[in-house]
């Protein structure tokens, strides 16, 4: 009988075994906390030289000196105001009654030391690279940040999330400052679980006002279609990126709130091998694109048709130039691979869309699908004819001329369409010295006309974000740059 | 004793310092600059220019070959140290130990109530069995099939939609305490069941047949005493596989583990072995091979004590069963259903599409309904049956040539190669098998028949020790028998029938493992109207548009019970 009382005690054993922590309800007060979900979990501790960053000013637990519009120019915010004092060096005016939450005011020295850091960070912070920042404190409330050589994007560069301000604190392992309690936005981070979940607390000291909830309860969720079964069951308040497919699920307790990004999903031929070598068989298989089936069909209309690769938000008021195709030739069944990602889901289906619409045209296609960490060395290589990806075209700075240097020079280090197109290059490095804004959009609008002139590239659309919020819910961050969706003024209207 | 101990210790010692150097070896072997991956999965957007890779290689300090990585992994391995994570620069060990955690309560959980499902389904059998009145497996086999047949990711997005957001009885995610702990528990033990009632139906039969039964019913001893009896042997049988299920189900269930935001060792692997993050790999690895192999050896430990001294006396007289030549009517019948509506999809345009029926429900002319692209999911369940059944046809029979070879074959009741391939990541012999023989369909075939095995062999291990330990086999080799001829006339016979029916049970699973290895490029095609592909992909339509994963699925349920009821007589 032993020996079945043993084979008992086994799910016992089981059942009382190992959880995740939990990050507490909150007590008595848990109806004015929000609970949130974000989309991905920290891959470096909550680290800010990663894309953690991301995570720290979604939820408001740090900021930056400045922050972007629509457009990507700066606007105020940890800086009240500045001034270029020659082509490399800016000088920065804090604002004042900012607190970190650990309770040390944030002076220059806090400031330029934070900058410092980033600046000394080993792997370097991308958007530091090759530029050599220097930031000293000139007086209580005055910072200069000076790079190596001139520099139009330097203020820009300040609104970057891996350049968030945190206390000297939190710099006591400078390879990975710690984060918990050490940033200045309207929630102080109190615990962190893990990857699974974080504690947030309102700053009351914050110096935007008190903040509209008593704190946040973070869950970071991989799964789109968790995070929105969580959602339809009551159990989140704010759910970053609710997948297409879901969004007829969603009943009238809960809406989302859509803002257009500066992302693009385009179809990048392989200039330098293979079919699309000749530029005649590239301008068929542009003509032979049609991004509305993609638009209506796959993403259900929550997409922008792209009218290029910039978005109209991000050009403002530059005029694009349309661009010119070369003659459109005769595919006679030439076979093409198209390789597309499946980590983002709509992906695969608009591949089979557009592979359709090329079939039609009188190419013979191949689509390949696999997961983006397998398939990014390939695509490196050029081991494909068409590449449909999706790619942010404002990234750190807010600047779209980066976009171009990375994506469409010779020595681009993203440049899926192996474009190498002295004329481009030319155009990029001159842009890249613009010191107007208005006169860079202009440059960039130029850009892409070339760009688009060599059939390299077919824009397919521009994509939005879909927060998903409990009916409530007031308040949630709008950016197209997705770095604030839980704000000051958030509330669970509860 | 002293010897074999030292034998065990180095069979282990191996096994740990040949997977970790594997899994050392896995930047080397796909070919992919582990400094690239390790910027990717640090800042998703951005470019991995020469420069940028130099500072992440500089910072990483990688070994020059695998050999010195893994020397050095085992160095610290020795004085208790895991290793710091390339990805996230915090130690392995906090990572790592935590989600073995999970997972040994979600796959401990789910292997127990495996177990209990497949036993409530065999209580009826059992009785009839202890009146003398059971005959082939009874329904409890065709519900097993059924079950077994069922893919654990559907399963998962069911439940939750139902029991989650739908009656709102239990939390959609997460894992903060028990009752997170029901519906991945339910997702991953109710086709596991399946495959345990199959098998317990299977053991049951046989065991009726022998002679002590008929004996014990004249001599009227109680029913109950008759039906527990037979119900120890019957579970003897099962209680390895079980093992095998809870080691195999700690690193592999990376799927349900993300349906339901659980964070386990599955995901955790997943995502490192993406990223490159091989000390964490490693790590993970040699801890499920070490688990697998302790485990792997109680599973004989727990045979030889449920069937006690018997195992030991010669006490058994297993019979050959008799099954009927002819296969059961109701399996003709299902199998009729499924070629009928398999032909009318044959005769359709599988590749046509119209974005403008998007996920249109069925209709007259649309009878199964469109899938999210408007194409015709009758026309691609059609076409796609050829591609699934038969490949997972073909793979289950290797799958059983193999595991019969090995269990028949294999000295003493170890199998170490089996515990530790079986306690391997599913992503690990992915990455392995795509980066020796590319990418494609024959790498995911391959992938799928180097684990496929392993139950069979264990199955066919297990009936082999029970027939080797009854009174005609020892006559036999007592009377001077060749191994040959004992092998075939007097082992074959006894383990074949079961390890057949073991290995029709596994038909569907082999098509869904060869989908859950398609994101690394391995498998059908992106297009393929394949049953496992055209799964993984519409999964996320399941509340939307059910009939889109309805059709794949009722494919694979009936393509179960058909192989459950199929029963083929054994060749003499």
């Amino acid at each position: 009988m032993k020996r079945r009382t043993a084979l008992l005690a086994v799910p016992a054993l089981f059942a009382g075994g190992c959880f995740a922590p939990s990050g507490g309800d909150g007590g008595a007060d848990a109806a004015d906390r929000l609970r949130v979900a974000l989309s991905f979990p920290p891959v470096a501790a909550l680290s800010p030289y990663t894309d953690d960053a991301l995570l720290l000013t979604r939820v408001g637990a740090a900021e930056t000196l400045v922050t972007f519009d629509a457009s990507g120019a700066a606007e105020p915010q940890l800086a009240e105001s500045w001034e270029f004092t020659d082509d490399r060096t800016a000088l920065l005016e804090l604002r004042d009654g900012v607190v970190f939450h650990d309770g040390t005011p944030m002076d220059a020295e806090a400031v330029a030391g934070s900058l410092n850091a980033a600046a000394a960070a080993d792997p370097g912070v991308r958007v530091l690279r090759d530029v050599g920042l220097v930031a000293t404190a000139v007086d209580d409330d005055t910072v200069q940040v000076q790079a190596a050589q001139a520099d139009p994007l330097l203020v820009q560069r300040l609104g970057a999330p891996s350049l968030v301000v945190l206390s000297p604190a939190a710099y006591a392992d400078p390879a990975a400052p710690d984060p918990v309690g050490h940033g200045t936005g309207p929630y102080a981070i109190t615990a962190v679980q893990g990857t699974q979940s974080a504690t947030l607390d309102a700053a009351d000291a914050y110096w935007g006002g008190p903040p509209a909830a008593d704190g946040l309860d973070v869950r970071f969720v991989d799964d789109a279609d968790a995070r929105t079964s969580a959602l339809r069951a009551g159990e989140l308040d704010v759910v970053q990126g609710v997948p297409i497919a879901a969004l007829p699920t969603l009943t009238d307790e809960q809406r989302v709130v859509t803002t257009s990004l500066p992302r693009v999903t385009a179809l990048q031929l392989n200039t330098a091998s293979g079919v699309f070598a000749d530029p005649a068989l590239r301008a068929a298989a542009v003509a032979a694109v049609d991004p509305g089936a993609v638009v209506d069909g796959v993403f259900e209309g929550q997409a922008d048709t792209a009218p290029g690769l910039l978005t109209d938000d991000t050009l403002g008021s530059a005029a694009r130039t349309a661009p010119v195709l070369p003659a459109a030739g005769d595919p006679a069944g030439a076979g093409i691979r198209l390789a597309t990602y499946d980590d983002r889901p709509e992906l695969p289906e608009a591949a089979a869309v557009l592979a359709e619409q090329l079939r039609a045209a009188g190419f013979t296609v191949e689509v390949v699908v696999q997961t983006y960490a397998t398939l990014e060395p390939d695509l490196l290589a050029g081991a494909f004819d068409a590449v449909l990806g999706s790619r942010l075209t404002l990234l750190d700075t807010g600047d779209p001329v980066g976009y171009f240097g990375t994506d469409w020079t010779c020595e681009g280090g993203y440049n899926l369409a192996r474009l190498c197109d002295p004329a481009v290059d030319a155009a990029v490095a001159t842009a890249a010295g613009l010191t107007d804004p208005r006169e860079r959009r202009q440059a960039a609008a130029d850009i892409e006309a070339q760009v688009l002139s060599t059939g390299a590239v077919v824009p397919v659309l521009h994509e939005q974000s879909r927060t998903g919020v409990a009916a409530g819910v007031q308040g949630v961050g709008d950016d197209p740059f997705e770095r604030q969706v839980v704000t000051v003024a958030t509330s669970p209207g509860r | 004793m002293t010897a074999t101990v030292v034998r065990r210790a180095a069979e282990v010692l191996g096994a740990v310092v040949g997977t970790a150097l594997l899994v050392g070896a896995l930047p080397w072997l796909s070919g992919t600059d582990p400094a690239r991956a390790v910027l990717r999965a640090r800042e998703e957007e951005g470019a991995p220019d020469a420069a940028a890779l130099q500072a992440v290689r500089d910072t990483l300090d990688l070994p020059a070959d695998p050999v010195t990585g893994t020397l050095g992994f085992l160095g610290r391995l020795a004085t208790g140290d895991l290793g710091t994570s390339w990805v996230s620069r915090t130690p392995v060990a906090d990572t790592v130990l935590p989600a073995l955690g999970i997972s040994l309560t979600l796959a401990g959980t789910a292997s127990v109530v495996a177990l209990l499902l497949a036993g409530l389904l065999t209580v009826p059998a059992l009785l009839r069995a202890a009146d003398g009145r059971l005959r082939g497996g009874g329904p409890g086999a065709a519900l097993g099939g059924a079950l077994s047949a069922l893919p654990e990711f559907v399963l998962a997005v069911l439940l939750v939609a139902v029991v989650a957001v739908g009656w709102g009885l239990l939390p959609t995610s997460g894992f903060t305490g028990p009752e997170h702990l029901v519906l991945p528990v339910l997702a991953l033990a109710l086709p596991a069941a399946g495959v345990l009632a199959r098998l317990l139906a299977g053991a049951v039969a046989a065991t009726a047949g022998e002679s002590w039964v008929r004996t014990w019913r004249a001599a009227g001893v109680a029913r109950r005493t008759t039906a527990a009896a037979l119900g120890r042997r019957a579970v003897g049988v099962v209680v390895p596989q079980v093992l095998l299920l809870l080691v195999g189900t700690l690193g592999a269930a990376a799927v349900v583990e993300a349906v339901f935001d659980v964070p386990g060792l599955g995901g955790v692997a997943l995502s490192a072995a993406l990223a490159q993050d091989v000390p964490v790999v490693q790590a993970a690895v040699v801890l499920l091979v070490a688990i697998g192999l302790l485990v792997g050896g109680g599973g004989v430990l727990a045979h030889r004590l449920l069937l006690g001294p018997a195992l030991a006396t010669s006490g058994f007289t297993p019979e050959t069963a008799r099954a009927g030549r002819r296969p059961q009517r109701v399996a003709v019948a299902v199998a009729g259903v499924l070629a009928v509506a398999v032909v009318a999809g044959l005769l359709r345009d599988p590749s046509a599409q119209d974005v403008g029926r998007r996920l249109a429900p069925p209709s007259w002319a649309l009878p199964l309904g469109a899938d999210p692209l408007g194409r015709d999911v009758l026309a691609r369940f059609g076409h796609g049956a050829l591609l699934s059944v038969g490949l997972a046809a073909v793979l289950a029979a290797v799958a059983l040539g193999v595991g019969l070879a090995v269990g028949l074959l294999g000295r003493g009741g170890r199998s170490g190669p089996a515990d530790v391939l079986n306690a391997l990541p599913a992503v690990v012999v992915g990455i392995v098998v795509a980066a020796v023989a590319g990418p494609g369909l024959l790498a995911a075939c391959v992938a799928v028949a180097l684990v496929g095995w392993i139950p069979l062999a264990v199955h066919t291990r297990t009936l082999a020790a029970q027939a080797r330990a009854s009174g005609f086999h020892v006559a036999a080799v007592a009377g001077g028998a060749g191994r040959w001829h004992v092998l075939r006339r007097h082992l074959l016979p006894v383990v074949g029938p079961p390890v057949v029916r073991h290995a029709l049970v596994r038909v569907p699973h082999a098509s869904l493992a060869l989908a859950g290895l398609s994101f690394l490029g391995l498998g059908a095609g992106a297009e393929s109207p394949e049953w496992g592909r055209a799964l993984a992909e519409t999964t996320g339509y399941l509340e939307r548009a059910p009939w889109v994963v309805a059709a794949p699925v009722t494919g694979l349920v009936l393509l179960g019970v058909v192989a459950a009821l199929a029963d083929p007589a054994p060749g003499r």
